[in-house]
């Protein structure tokens, strides 16, 4: 089949997601393409900190002052995305005062809000914290849930005329002097082939920006970093806990939702596709993590999982945290001599928005137009699906509910199937809080399941989609297999493999 | 208070070493947090599912226990086992009675329209299991969030349908809630009329194992009755309303003989003398009172029924601290993939064959202490499908040696 747009976009996580928006304000039409659904790559793998720029504040300047100003814009964006708790900086006795007073001033020039709280203070706001803190420095750090974020930013962006193919991935970049003059993709679920005329084309693929490129015969420098996380059972504090020391292994506690989320780690990767957590990445976030909140130490974890960090390298090696966290964009005119080609990668979800900025505003310099950026004055649409969780108890009892973990209501599903163009399981619970709690959809997958049966949206067996899951499952459970987690596997073990006999 | 056998842990191998206890006249003691895997898997019983069907089990397990000399299965040997099943098939009485099919393993249906491999089942199975070529309606209650009729059927070509409720039930609609309504007439009288005009030439209806708690049969047989044709049960999610069947039975026939029963408290220590144990704390919060034997029998289950705790280096025994084998370190424990057989499954507490506990060189440690059920080392029950086969077989023997040599 054959396809025509002025843009193509390249990468659904949120830089791919937040340039369809800004292009679709900008009236410019676009065509967003995803080898997997949305947030598949990074964008779906952090520890959701809203960050203020704290942690950038003393390594890198720059990458805290576009973190501090798009926090302000997101508040006003998308409030229903972000939750305003807050963060904690703080100083244990190993990491003495020399950074914090660094810290402090950094914040000044930034300049980032930032207000000194003594050991007293911090230990009324954070009870859990270790009691042996020096003094805390709170910042205006929160929690955002990505999901929401990127979903918003495609559906704002498709209410603007854009168009999106998800599970499509691009097999070929044709180069004819020096514009990329067609683009081939497949659709991995269906096999059906997509010959692609773009006038311009954005390569947003994150970590595999360089694997796209070489499609093209072109190279970067990239380095991927792996980072680990643990999300706990329950939600241990109130507001993100940060250690006060040059950025490190675990030293970051994200509050989400019901849970927190303990980070990260720092491993340099060949691979973007085949990782995972090693139970030496586990040790040393337990470790590290409870040296602040010693309650971790005795906590019960319901996942592990990791993302890939894309960094641009300016040229040396060496520790990947001294590579800038900010973004880069490639005009691959002047770098490579192909007229409509931007690469944009790097960055941080909480700039996701400035990123697009950017990109599109290089985009129309090439096109020769002249049209302001909208994203930032305009609020997203909200979602329909994060009801608080008050709402949520509200309904408990009253209504069919497919997972009691997270209280999912089966309408809720329903309503996310009617949006449609779903190709599998992961696709849906990624639009839901399905599978997301402490049995990490033991009991609920099966009943979606059950329910699509019910509604004649299942093809086939859907045991094998099952046994899929609960592989896919057992990846992120692995690696934090002990105490009651076990318990709880034991029983998903007795069901599946015992009553089931899968 | 002084016993002359306490049974800590009341699942089913707990209640099966007080059934045999008290048939022999002891003063027994059962002592349980809650009713143990029962009422979460135990929907029929597992022997050996890994016996084809078309051998004989006796066979199977002969060859079984000449295999695996570690297994407790080698230690009960052939006579407990079948001395275990036959006393625990003589307390369920026809109508509700459990039976084979043949003289092997059967087949039955799952609630997800698999197959699964089983020994005994209870009378309300035996439709599924005799007639693989039979055809089957399937019947779901919408609503009820553990069972679906189309996916159950699908794989096995049945048919399925599901039902909305005769009247709004004002509460969730949970395998306990349907299982009191099944008691009722008139709901079996509404629903039986909607299933015979649902009927394109099925010879056997299966439901999800909700029919009663009390008497199943007598629900089973009024279905038949308004239906026209057979009826069945299919096991679904936790919890197990026919495990839940069998620990009624084992309660009201161990009361009727004396036994005693303290439920949903926990042992918070045991006494100990040289290698006696010579009482246990039982704690009711804010006290603990403590109870004395000259016996004891630690049938506590494994990660779920509190009886092995993992730490995040080792794994122990939560009353007795008694040795327990070890699974190496913790990124050993399971395989790479949920369906591997993993490694930490098969660890428990070491015994000699008379199910005494013992320490790695072999030297028993309690000499009045046995032990019964899943926590016992060197099996794999859930690859096994032995799981109640190895809790009655052990909790039958534990009782039997200790009784011989009061």
């Amino acid at each position: 089949m054959k396809l025509q747009t002025e843009v193509l976009i390249i990468g659904g996580g949120a830089t791919g997601a937040g340039i369809l928006r800004d292009l679709s304000l900008r009236g410019i039409p676009s065509l967003l393409i995803e080898k997997g659904d949305f947030l598949s790559g990074a964008s779906g793998r952090n520890h959701g900190l809203f960050h203020s720029g704290g942690r950038y504040v003393v390594s890198d300047p720059e990458a805290a002052r576009e973190c501090i100003a798009e926090n302000r814009i997101l508040r006003k964006i998308a409030p229903h995305c972000i939750e305003e708790t807050d963060g904690l900086f703080v100083s244990l006795p190993e990491d003495g005062l020399d950074f914090r007073n660094r810290f402090i001033q950094a914040c000044e020039e930034t300049p980032l809000p930032a207000r000194l709280l003594s050991r007293e203070e911090a230990l009324s706001l954070e009870p859990g914290l270790n009691p042996d803190l020096l003094s805390a420095v709170k910042v205006p750090d929160g929690a955002i849930d990505p999901f929401e974020l990127v979903l918003a930013n495609a559906k704002d962006a498709a209410a603007h005329g854009a168009r999106c193919l998800l599970h499509t991935e691009i097999t070929s970049l044709l180069v004819d002097g020096d514009r990329v003059k067609t683009v081939l993709a497949k659709d991995l679920t269906h096999g059906e082939e997509y010959l692609i005329e773009a006038s311009y084309i954005i390569n947003a693929t994150g970590a595999w920006a360089d694997q796209l490129l070489k499609l093209a015969g072109l190279r970067i420098a990239m380095a991927l970093s792996k980072g680990s996380m643990l999300i706990t059972n329950q939600r241990l504090t109130h507001r993100v806990i940060n250690r006060c020391r040059p950025p490190s292994d675990g030293d970051i506690i994200v509050p989400n939702h019901t849970v927190s989320i303990l980070g990260t780690t720092s491993v340099r990767l060949e691979d973007a596709e085949n990782f995972e957590v090693t139970p030496r990445e586990v040790s040393l976030l337990i470790r590290e993590t409870s040296r602040m909140l010693p309650a971790i130490e005795e906590t019960r974890f319901i996942r592990a999982y990791a993302g890939i960090r894309p960094l641009f390298q300016s040229g040396e090696k060496g520790d990947d945290r001294a590579i800038s966290r900010g973004f880069v964009l490639i005009d691959h005119e002047k770098r490579d001599g192909i007229k409509n080609l931007i690469t944009i990668t790097g960055g941080k979800l909480v700039t996701f928005r400035l990123m697009a900025e950017k990109a599109s505003d290089l985009l129309c310099r090439k096109m020769g137009i002249e049209v302001s950026c909208a994203t930032h004055l305009n609020t997203l649409p909200s979602a329909e699906n994060p009801s608080g969780l008050k709402d949520r108890l509200k309904t408990l009892g009253k209504v069919d509910t497919l997972c009691d973990c997270e209280l999912v209501r089966r309408e809720e599903v329903e309503e996310v199937l009617r949006e449609g163009k779903l190709k599998n399981l992961q696709d849906i619970l990624h639009r839901t809080r399905l599978a997301k709690g402490t049995c990490q959809g033991g009991f609920c997958v099966y009943r979606l399941l059950g329910m699509l049966n019910e509604l004649g949206l299942t093809e086939g067996n859907p045991n094998k989609i099952l046994k899929g899951f609960l592989e896919e499952r057992w990846k992120g459970i692995r690696p934090v297999l002990w105490g009651s987690a076990l318990k709880e596997e034991e029983l998903i073990e007795g069901i599946y493999k015992g009553i089931f006999n899968l | 208070m002084h016993y002359d056998l306490i049974i800590i842990g009341m699942g089913l191998s707990g209640l099966m070493a007080a059934k045999t206890a008290a048939g022999d006249g002891g003063k027994v003691l059962i002592v349980g947090k809650g009713m143990g895997c029962l009422t979460l898997f135990s929907n029929t019983i597992d022997v050996l599912g890994k016996v084809p069907e078309t051998t004989r089990l006796r066979d199977g397990l002969s060859q079984w226990i000449q295999d695996h000399p570690e297994h407790p299965y080698s230690k009960a040997g052939l006579t407990g086992i079948e001395e275990g099943l036959s006393s625990f098939t003589s307390l369920f009485h026809p109508p509700y009675s459990f039976q084979t099919i043949g003289d092997g393993n059967c087949i039955i249906p799952t609630g997800a329209g698999t197959m699964r491999p089983t020994y005994l089942i209870p009378e309300t199975m035996v439709a599924g299991a005799s007639d693989k070529e039979k055809k089957g309606l399937v019947v779901g209650f919408k609503g009820f969030r553990d069972f679906y009729a189309g996916y159950v059927a699908g794989p096995l070509n049945w048919r399925g349908i599901t039902l909305p409720l005769p009247e709004p039930p004002g509460q969730e609609i949970s395998a306990a809630a349907l299982s009191r309504w099944m008691e009722k007439e008139p709901f079996r009288k509404t629903i039986g009329q909607e299933i015979k005009k649902n009927l394109r030439g099925e010879t056997y209806v299966g439901f999800p194992a909700i029919l009663g708690i009390n008497d199943p049969i007598k629900v089973k047989m009024d279905l038949e009755e308004k239906i026209g044709v057979g009826v069945f049960e299919i096991p679904t999610l936790p919890p197990s309303i026919p495990g839940m069947r069998i620990f009624n039975r084992f309660k009201e026939w161990l009361i009727g003989k004396g036994v005693n029963f303290i439920s949903g408290y926990s042992i918070s220590k045991a006494s100990l003398k040289g290698k006696r144990c010579e009482g246990v704390y039982i704690h009711h919060p804010p006290v603990s009172s403590f109870y004395s034997a000259d016996r004891f029998i630690l049938a506590t289950g494994r990660f779920i029924g509190g009886g092995l705790v993992a730490g995040r280096e080792r794994i122990s025994d939560s009353i007795f601290n008694l040795p327990v084998s070890q699974p190496g370190p913790q990124e050993e424990w399971v395989g790479k993939s949920f369906f591997d057989e993993h490694p930490i499954h098969r660890m428990g507490i070491l015994t000699d064959s008379s199910l005494r506990p013992i320490d790695e060189t072999g030297e028993p440690i309690l000499e009045n202490v046995r032990v019964a059920g899943t926590i016992l080392s060197g099996h794999h029950c859930l690859d096994e499908k032995s799981r109640e086969g190895i809790e009655i077989a052990t909790g039958y023997w534990a009782a039997q040696w200790g009784s011989k040599y009061k």
